[in-house]
Order: C-alpha cells, then structure tokens, then sequence
C-alpha cells in the first residue's frame, strides 16, 4: 500500500500523469472508454417463438449483431447515459416481417439484458 | 533544476513501479501464422511459422491464474496476424467476461467491414495496424503488392470507429524515411489521431538488409520529424518506446523512456512460454503455462527484468546516462548480451 502510494505521489511529482497509461512497442493502446455487454433475446408478440435474421443496432453504427436461431444476441457498445437501440426485421419477408421498433436504455449499467417482443406487419 | 527535481521524481516512480510489478499488459501470441512474408518481421525473425496456433482454453486457463489484477489490465493479442484465426472473436469475449480489457495489432489484410464489427461487438477497445510507407514502399517491405489497398481500408475502417482507441505503427527505413511527411498528410487525410514510428533493431532478416536500417544521420533526421509533427500538435506523433534517445527524450514522446518490459509487460508465445515483450531473446523465458503457473512465474520470476544491474557493461559499463536508461529496451539484449545490439542515445553522440 505504502509503495502504491510513493508511486502516486511521484509519478505525478514528475508530471507524467500519462506514465500510468503506456503502450509496449509493439502493442497497442491501452482501453479506456466505458461501454456497455448488451445481450438478450427478441421474440415474435403473436408466437412468443424466438426470432431469428433480427438486426439489433446501437446508436454506434457500427455495432450492430444479427439474431441467432434462438433469438438471442449479445454485444458491446459505447456506454452513454441515452443509448438508443434499434430492433430490425431486415431479412427477406418469406419467414414473416416484422415491425421495427426503438429503445432507449437510460443510464445502462456495465451488463445489460433484453426481452424484445416485436409485432408482426 | 526544474528538470534535475523531475527526473529525481521519475527515478523514484520507476522503482516503485518496478518494486510492485503490476502485470498491466499482457501480450498473448496466439499464432505464428501470417497473411505476409516481409522483409522484416517485428514478431521474432527466427521463429519457426508452422508451429499450430495455441489452442483458445489453454490462454484463458493461464489468465484464470491471475487471482489478482491491475485496474487497466489489457490483453494484447498478437502473432503472427492474429486475425488469420477466425476464434479471435471468441477470445476477446472470454477476456471481457473476466472484466479484462483487450485489442490486437493487425497487419490488417484480413481487417474488413465484417471483421471490424464483429471485432468491436467482442469488445475489442484498442487496435494498432502497421503501415510502412505509401503503395510502394509498403507492398516493398511487405513484400507483396495490393498489401497497401487493404491496409487503407483497414485504417479507413479503424479511425472512423468511435469505439476504437486505434493507432498506427511505421517501421522507418531508409526507402520510407523520405517520405514520412507523404505518410504524415496521408494518415491525416484518412482522420487517423495517434501515429507511432519505431526503427527496425540489427537481428535476423534485417541483418542482412542495408536498406532497412537507418545510419545515425537518418536516425536523427526521424527523431527532428517527429519532434517537428509534435510541435504543430495536429496529431499523436510518437517514437515508440524502443529505446532511450537523451536530448530528444522529452521532444519525441509524452513520458520519459522506461522499459516496461518483465516490470509491467508480460507475455505467453506461441508454445506456452512466459516472457516479456515477444520480440525479447528468447534465452530471457521465465517458464511456460503448461508446466507453470503463470500468476506464480509472474510474481517470482523475472529477476533480469526487474534488477537491471547486469546490464551494466560493454557500451553501457562508462555511460553517464546509464541510471535514466538503464540499459535501453530490454529486446536489445540479444546473443552472448555482451553489449545492447543499438544503443539509440549513442547513434546521436555518434553524429557529433
């Protein structure tokens, strides 16, 4: 403890905040930012049966996941205290079409779980 | 005397960070595999390439050793070119649900749209892709053309990423040397934020090469572009923490040198070995995870990292600087370690 805190003391004595985040040669940056294990599972409101081709997209565009057999999905995003999640039926409409719908997870905590019901066109 | 106070006051942190070696960052080599054959690999120039990826289980049993971590614990997956695995996506959840951060570094030929989302809805948080020079230099050094196309997309991909604290890695040579400020608008123009440049160390292929190692007179002409990049302050520009380069220390980085390697840095290779950085000798192996316990070898081994003394001999025996380098980056000690293969602070005393 006593050694946790001379190195506080004096990394900051030397004026290199930065010296607790470094970076080996041949690696990479360390991770900072906060984000959010969104994970669950999106069912039909008529069947209650799972949906499966279901693109579930955040805020971020570039995290977006598909739904499996089960209906279940499961990624990381970017926390933010307004996220807005996006619920899609984008597959061709031969196993039904479904009606997209939006969500906004206020204040998410570090894991995230989700029922979504969608109904169908 | 400002500066005498402060570098007191960073000799002091560097003990301290070495008396309690926290394992912040922990390189797994998880294949040998590549997309590339080039001219010069930053990996290790000896390794044999056929040796079977590291099978996914045996890393995370290895990580469960870990009873205790630091707070900013990042697992830097590596190779080879970790994305020629198609599991990497699995290994960074596994990582995640053990609440540890991580991200790889790429060559980026297999980086694409569909891997780029499905590597951040893994949780991957950080990503370093390696470009040396515009189309020709680089298919050169990579030694195979169209490698540039998909190094740009896979930069163009990387700093559009919000998610992503991304940055990207230049081995200078003397073909590429010239046209640093070209790669400097280039990566501009494509939003990059942070660019790291290193220079390649005299072992194995780049032995033999002329044209990869840069004189003393090139090497400083690529520390004054970096300090130059660095005063116009538009982007990251860094010299990597290869090795320490005296007067230019506080013109070329964010934090004076410190060799982190066996301190803060850790390692599992390819065959389960434990070390270091994986370009370090590997006469320097503490153990391996598959007789070892990792979080055991961490704490007790790894003396010659952490008590640098012995390197205190050849060129660095009478050197006034020794105390602040202290031997420079530990993968300088290669062969019989009679002397560092580059003393980085001595190819500029050398120019005057």
């Amino acid at each position: 403890m006593r050694r946790r805190k001379i190195r506080s003391i004096v990394g900051g004595l030397s004026f290199a905040s930065a010296l607790f985040i470094f970076q080996a040669c041949y690696g990479m940056p360390q991770d900072m930012l906060d984000d959010v294990f969104i994970q669950g599972k999106v069912l039909s409101s008529t069947t209650n049966l799972p949906l499966y081709g279901i693109k579930v997209e955040s805020d971020y565009e570039e995290n977006y996941v598909i739904t499996n057999s089960q209906g279940e999905f499961a990624f990381y995003t970017p926390w933010s205290d307004s996220l807005k999640l996006s619920i899609m039926d984008t597959d061709p409409e031969s196993d039904g079409n479904y009606i997209s719908k939006d969500t906004i997870l206020i204040n998410p905590g570090q894991e995230v779980f989700l029922n979504i019901t969608l109904e169908e066109n | 005397m400002f500066a005498i106070f402060r570098q007191l006051a960073f000799r002091k942190f560097r003990r301290a960070e070495t008396h309690l070696h926290e394992l912040n960052y922990l390189f797994w080599e998880c294949t040998t595999r590549c997309t590339l054959n080039c001219i010069h690999c930053g990996s290790d120039c000896h390794r044999d390439s056929t040796h079977p990826d590291m099978p996914l289980g045996d890393f995370i049993r290895a990580l469960d050793t870990l009873d205790t971590r630091a707070k900013n614990f990042i697992v830097a997956i590596t190779g080879g070119e970790p994305l020629i695995r198609e599991d990497i996506e699995d290994a960074g959840m596994e990582i995640r649900k053990r609440g540890m951060r991580w991200g790889i570094v790429s060559n980026g030929q297999l980086y694409d749209r569909k891997r780029h989302n499905s590597l951040l809805n893994s949780g991957m948080g950080a990503l370093t892709i390696s470009l040396d020079g515009l189309k020709e230099s680089h298919d050169w050094l990579r030694n195979k053309p169209g490698s540039f196309a998909k190094v740009d997309r896979a930069i163009e991909l990387a700093a559009d990423s919000k998610r992503l604290n991304f940055d990207v890695v230049t081995c200078v040579n003397r073909r590429n040397l010239s046209e640093l400020p070209s790669i400097y608008n280039y990566l501009q123009a494509k939003r990059v934020k942070a660019w790291r440049l290193f220079t390649i160390i005299p072992i194995g292929r780049a032995k033999e090469n002329p044209e990869l190692i840069l004189s003393d007179n090139e090497f400083k002409e690529m520390l004054d572009f970096i300090a130059e990049q660095r005063n116009r302050g538009q982007m990251d520009v860094k010299f990597s923490c290869e090795g320490y380069v005296g007067a230019y220390e506080t013109k070329v980085r964010d934090t004076p040198f410190f060799c982190r390697a066996g301190i803060n840095i850790g390692s599992i290779l390819i065959d389960g070995s434990i070390s270091a950085c994986p370009n370090i000798d590997r006469s320097f192996i503490q153990g391996n995870i598959y007789k070892d316990n990792f979080h055991q070898v961490w704490n007790s081994g790894f003396k010659p990292f952490r008590d640098r003394a012995w390197t205190r001999k050849g060129s660095c025996a009478t050197c006034k600087d020794y105390t602040t380098c202290q031997g420079n980056g530990f993968h300088n000690w290669h062969g019989d370690k009679s002397n560092p293969l580059v003393c980085h602070k001595g190819k500029l005393e050398d120019i005057n």
